[in-house]
């Protein structure tokens, strides 16, 4: 048994690299900011662009559920491995842009930030939908027949509520985004995963693993019990709402 | 006889393969009050959203105020095919689930499209919104969420902010059907003094007493067509059709 606990729980080991292992999840944190920030506004526009009415922009509608299908359908290490792998050879694209340093970040970096930007504004998109199609639609119709347009009835009316209806899935989505940032090790980038693995190879002793992945429970876990909170209280909020809507 | 305010002319429409609209002209006066009555399924409501170009229609003519609303000649069968600014503009319309904006005050659902849509300064729209909602009574819960009032006043809001667009039409859409039976009478009372006033309105509605106080016009439809129409001392108490006397048979005898 004490041999199960020094390879996984040695914690004078977690000391020695306590350092090493933190400044790799804070990487990991970088990551999870900007593209979480990213994906969240890219969703919304993506989710607007598939609400758009009318015949006219039936093709943009189009264009928008295939980009969401397929980001949704592909393993988020493919996507990262697509960029990192094709991208800086695209000569025709300016250096700076296929071959990114920006704000001090290396090019694994942003090649991480990219791919899971992608991936994840096609999932927050489907989150803002569920937003957008769970207020009702007299909700519309009301602000259309004030003389609102369409847009101006999403922005001052139906976003507003659409994303009061949404914190619980929309922080599950953040949850598996931090998760999936250990993805760009993939791209040889030096965030926690990485380096835990690093020791481990050096030292045949798991516990860096475990140590990183302490790190990570110590962010997400809180973040789940706050997903039942919001559960818990928008149930409690529907049965009022619904209550209201048959008075 | 002067232009009419609203004119509709061989109003069709369908959901699906079930014609719910089967060709209805309609003319309504200025500062006219018309009621339209008919059982549930008779195409009333439909007929309604048809007027603001909440459902439009596949076939048929409107006129707002003499001015053909229909963009392309003939008849078009989407939105597109309609002017919608103009009629948004001059028609307003009162909902049966009131459709409060929920995140937003009283006097906040009446100021928003002012902003928005007439650009009103924030001043002027909030003196407008407190003014109208003075007069529907709710001078006092100008800062109430939609939630903590009552569903009458949730209505009296909608009035409001209808009005604060200062439309030239008035369609209400059984507006008292939601409405648990005691605060009936507020909105009705709302409604009377705007017709008082002289505001054009449509009016769908169950209330026989409100159509045979207030009601210049009684229309009353069934199946898609309108059956029969005249003031309300005819419809209402000699109908000519047996179907307005079998009606008003099971609404009256209650």
């Amino acid at each position: 048994m004490s041999e199960f606990f020094n390879q996984y729980f040695d914690f004078n080991f977690m000391g020695e690299h306590f350092g090493e292992v933190f400044d790799a999840f804070l990487k990991n944190l970088l990551i999870f900011v900007v593209a979480g920030a990213l994906a969240l506004t890219l969703g919304l526009f993506l989710a607007l662009l598939r609400q758009l009415p009318g015949k006219k922009f039936m093709p943009l509608r189009a264009v928008t559920i295939a980009y969401i299908d397929v980001f949704r359908s592909i393993p988020i290490l493919i996507v990262i491995l697509l960029i990192s792998g094709g991208l800086p050879y695209l000569e025709f694209i300016p250096k700076d842009i296929r071959i990114p340093h920006w704000f001090g970040q290396p090019d694994p970096y942003w090649y991480g930030v990219l791919g899971l930007t992608l991936v994840y504004s096609a999932y927050m998109a489907e989150v803002y939908r569920a937003g957008i199609e769970a207020v009702p639609g007299g909700q519309v119709e009301a602000a259309r027949s004030l003389g609102m347009s369409h847009g101006q009835a999403m922005r001052h009316v139906v976003v507003p509520q659409a994303v009061t209806k949404i914190p619980a899935p929309m922080l599950n989505e953040l949850i598996s985004l931090l998760k999936d940032t250990t993805l760009v090790s993939v791209v040889a980038f030096g965030e926690a995963a990485l380096i835990a693995r690093e020791i481990q190879a050096e030292t045949f002793n798991a516990s860096a693993y475990v140590l990183a992945g302490i790190m990570f429970l110590v962010i997400t876990l809180p973040m789940a019990r706050l997903v039942d909170k919001l559960i818990k209280r928008n149930q409690g909020k529907i049965t009022r709402g619904s209550h209201i809507e048959v008075a | 006889m002067p232009e009419p305010m609203v004119k509709l002319e061989g109003i069709h429409k369908r959901f699906g393969q079930l014609e719910v609209l089967k060709g209805v002209d309609l003319d309504v006066a200025k500062g006219e009050v018309v009621c339209i009555l008919g059982p549930s399924g008779s195409g009333k409501s439909t007929f309604l959203r048809c007027v603001n170009l909440l459902e439009p229609p596949e076939q048929g003519e409107i006129f707002i105020e003499g001015h053909d609303i229909c963009k392309g000649p003939g008849s078009g069968t989407g939105a597109e095919s309609w002017e919608l600014d103009f009629v948004r503009q001059r028609v307003g319309i009162v909902f049966q689930q009131f459709n409060l904006f929920p995140h937003k005050t009283a006097l906040e659902n009446v100021t928003l499209a002012q902003e928005k849509v007439l650009d009103r300064s924030r001043a002027e729209a909030r003196a407008k919104a407190t003014e109208l909602l003075e007069r529907v009574g709710l001078g006092d819960k100008l800062d109430q969420y939609p939630e903590r009032l009552s569903g009458g006043q949730q209505q009296r809001v909608a009035i409001a902010r209808a009005l604060a667009m200062d439309p030239h039409v008035m369609l209400f859409d059984e507006v008292t059907s939601a409405l648990d039976p005691e605060l009936v009478k507020e909105v009705l009372d709302t409604m009377r003094e705007l017709a008082e006033e002289g505001m054009t309105m449509i009016v769908v509605t169950h209330e026989i007493g409100f159509a045979r106080e207030v009601a210049d016009r009684v229309v009353f439809m069934d199946g898609g067509v309108i059956v029969e129409e005249g003031p309300p001392a005819e419809v209402l108490e000699n109908p000519r059709e047996e179907r307005t006397k079998q009606f008003l048979g099971l609404v009256l005898d209650r």
